[in-house]
């Protein structure tokens, strides 16, 4: 780990707001997407017409910060390290469309991310490692 | 979910990862050869078009499910880097990443019924 550069450019600061810009990025096309949704037409699968809502586009600028972001968390913390702290997003996600999005969450869907959280906390480590050497 | 949904969510994750593995390989080789070479462009042009299909995929994915519903898929997008590195790069598959990944897909599976 090379010596860290103090206040917003502290790589561990910059790694909490990717993993926010992530999360916010998130709700935001779900609730852009909703907004402009058109299921029956064939066309929206292709999901072009969500470009209409405001919200994507704001999703857009975070999903681009949050990636400027950990390219400079990259620079300061070893993948092995960052990689599994980030996937902490997949902890947010769910509990974000419980708590914002109102969506009702059944305990099988609980059970079933609880699942997906553990095997990914699991492989986290080996996965950075890989793509270390990638 | 009809088959046509479960289809369009597993190639917005393979197009997701492999832009990911043509990027960092494209990284890697702007460090020797520089980024002026039409071999480092291409393969910059094609990870962002991946990465751009993967997005509106998605765009068209939420306007029909929970996000907590699809969220959760994104766990085989480690799957798939694990095959791919297994297959690709000839890498060892450890007792770790298998059962990680029996758990994510378990979760998965559990997540589809709900």
């Amino acid at each position: 780990m090379q010596n860290r550069p103090p206040g917003f450019g502290n790589p561990w600061l910059q790694l909490v707001l990717s993993v926010a810009c992530v999360f916010v990025s998130e709700l935001l096309l779900k609730r852009g997407a909703t907004e402009v949704a058109e299921p029956e037409s064939a066309f929206s699968w292709t999901g072009i017409n969500g470009l209409s809502s405001p919200l994507v586009w704001w999703a857009i600028l975070l999903i681009i910060a949050s990636f400027i972001s950990w390219l400079y968390v990259l620079r300061y913390i070893p993948l092995s390290m960052a990689y599994p702290l980030s996937r902490v997003v997949d902890i947010l996600v769910p509990l974000g469309c419980w708590i914002f999005l109102g969506e009702l969450i059944s305990t099988l869907r609980w059970c079933g991310i609880a699942l997906v959280v553990i095997g990914l906390a699991l492989v986290a480590k080996p996965i950075a490692q890989m793509e270390e050497r990638l | 979910m009809s088959f046509l949904a479960f289809f369009l969510i597993v190639i917005s994750l393979l197009t997701f990862v492999a832009a990911q593995l043509i990027l960092k390989r494209a990284m890697e080789l702007s460090a020797r050869g520089g980024m002026r070479n039409s071999y480092f462009v291409s393969r910059v042009t094609i990870g962002i078009v991946l990465m751009t299909i993967s997005f509106f995929l998605t765009l068209g994915l939420l306007q029909r499910f929970d996000l907590s519903y699809l969220y959760p898929f994104q766990g085989l997008s480690v799957i798939f880097i694990t095959m791919l590195a297994a297959v690709v790069l000839k890498e060892k598959l450890s007792m770790r990443l298998a059962i990680g990944a029996l758990l994510i897909t378990a979760g998965i599976v559990l997540v589809s019924m709900s």
